[in-house]
């Protein structure tokens, strides 16, 4: 008998026997369950960098959660943005909580993106037949970056804006598309309530969306390939 | 030995329910520890006092004239000043210039920012330093030998 699988089984049946009965009877959920969850054991040779995915994952799903309610008192108008964070801050029950989590989680995220990276560079997992979900990954990377730098706007603070200014100076001196990819950026010739909107909609809006399909991709392309070997 | 074995199986809890109902407690704790600040947070006025005005009150004679007293006005520290037998002074004791707790230094009547040397009049006034404009003001009254601080 295989002694691992006896502990995941027991704990499918009892979760079966609680509540995924009725799920279990119109679905046959069971099969999906065992197959997905209940027998797919991880290989011993994984440590700890090889959760660092998986942290990111759920930084990023916290980000969502405390992003949204964020969401709810914050007011993306270069008159009130400053004032609604401020309340969010102080005045709010618990606000303080939900904006650290919300600010410590995205630097965190940052972190983890980075440490899951060097794993999966220094360890040469990136080689066929896994380039493509390199290629997911750094495309998640960057979505990571965007996150980072629209959100940075969104208090709108003196270092919020100069942060922004400098920002889009770096692109808007690349030769020929320059420009036009910095005014693209910005919605006019500087920082205005243009750029504010524009940066909050990427921000709670696009950035979200498109990393949910990338992340969508990344996973299924894992559990096809399954994780590699041992080094 | 014997009597040890004995007394665990007439345990009146088993081991199995013990760590049951711990693991479930350790649940709900945590589970209140998400839905409490949550509720809180979707729901700013319920326990906040629905917008009604916060005051401050303090037996008149608890306060000598020339005296400042701390006390804590809208979750900060505030200063109340007794300038003379009826004049009162509040204020908010966060200094403008980077939030530090402003002293009342009672020889030169003057309220001090161990920060970065901020100065205010007893007034809340800035007389100097870096503080960009004065102390938040309270109102401050007496009524019936009771001073009672308000927000302006
Ligand atoms: C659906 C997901 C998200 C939503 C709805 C959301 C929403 C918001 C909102 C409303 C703010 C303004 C409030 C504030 O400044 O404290 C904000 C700030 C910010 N966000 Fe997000 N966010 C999301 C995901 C992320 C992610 C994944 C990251 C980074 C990896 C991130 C990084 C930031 C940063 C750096 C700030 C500025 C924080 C501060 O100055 O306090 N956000 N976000
Ligand atoms: S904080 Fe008071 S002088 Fe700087």
């Amino acid at each position: 008998m295989d002694e691992l699988k006896l502990g995941p089984i027991t704990l499918r049946n009892r979760l079966v026997l609680k509540g995924f009965e009725i799920l279990d009877r119109r679905f046959e959920i069971k099969e999906i369950l065992d197959e997905e969850v209940f027998t797919k054991l991880a290989p011993t040779h994984l440590g700890i960098f090889s959760c660092f995915g998986g942290i990111t994952f759920f930084i990023f799903l916290m980000q969502i959660m405390t992003g949204l309610l964020l969401m709810i008192y914050y007011v993306p108008d270069t008159q009130s943005a400053h004032k609604s964070v401020v309340a969010i801050t102080n005045d709010i029950p618990f606000g303080w909580a939900v904006r650290g989590l919300h600010f410590w989680g995205a630097n965190l995220m940052v972190l983890t993106v980075m440490i899951h990276m060097g794993k999966i560079y220094f360890g040469g997992i990136y080689k066929a037949p896994r380039e493509m979900n390199w290629v997911t990954g750094v495309a998640l990377f960057l979505l990571t970056m965007g996150f980072s730098f629209t959100g940075y706007l969104l208090p709108w603070t003196q270092l919020s804006y100069w942060a922004t200014v400098i920002a889009t100076e770096a692109p808007g001196a690349m030769p020929v598309v320059g420009p036009l990819t910095k005014s693209l950026m910005l919605g006019g010739p500087d920082v205005s309530q243009v750029t504010l909107s524009r940066f909050f909609t990427l921000h709670v809006m696009v950035l979200p969306a498109a990393t949910f399909g990338l992340l969508i991709a990344h996973f299924l392309q894992i559990r096809r390939q399954g994780i590699s070997g041992p080094m | 030995m014997e009597e040890a074995d004995k007394s665990w199986s007439e345990a009146p809890v088993s081991r199995r329910a013990f760590v049951g109902s711990a693991v479930i407690g350790s649940a709900i704790a945590a589970a209140a520890g998400v839905f409490y600040p949550l509720a809180r947070y979707l729901l700013p006025e319920s326990k906040s006092g629905g917008g009604k005005k916060e005051t401050y009150t303090v037996a008149l004679n608890e306060v000598h004239v020339g005296e400042a007293r701390f006390f804590t006005f809208k979750r900060r520290p505030a200063l109340l000043i007794r300038k003379s037998d009826t004049e009162l002074v509040a204020l908010s004791a966060v200094c403008t210039h980077l939030g530090c707790i402003v002293k009342y230094h009672e020889e030169s009547k003057q309220l001090l920012c161990p920060c970065h040397g901020a100065k205010y009049d007893q007034n809340g006034r800035v007389l100097g330093g870096p503080a960009p404009k004065p102390l938040t003001a309270y109102n401050a009254r007496i009524e019936a030998g009771t001073i009672v601080v308000e927000e302006a």
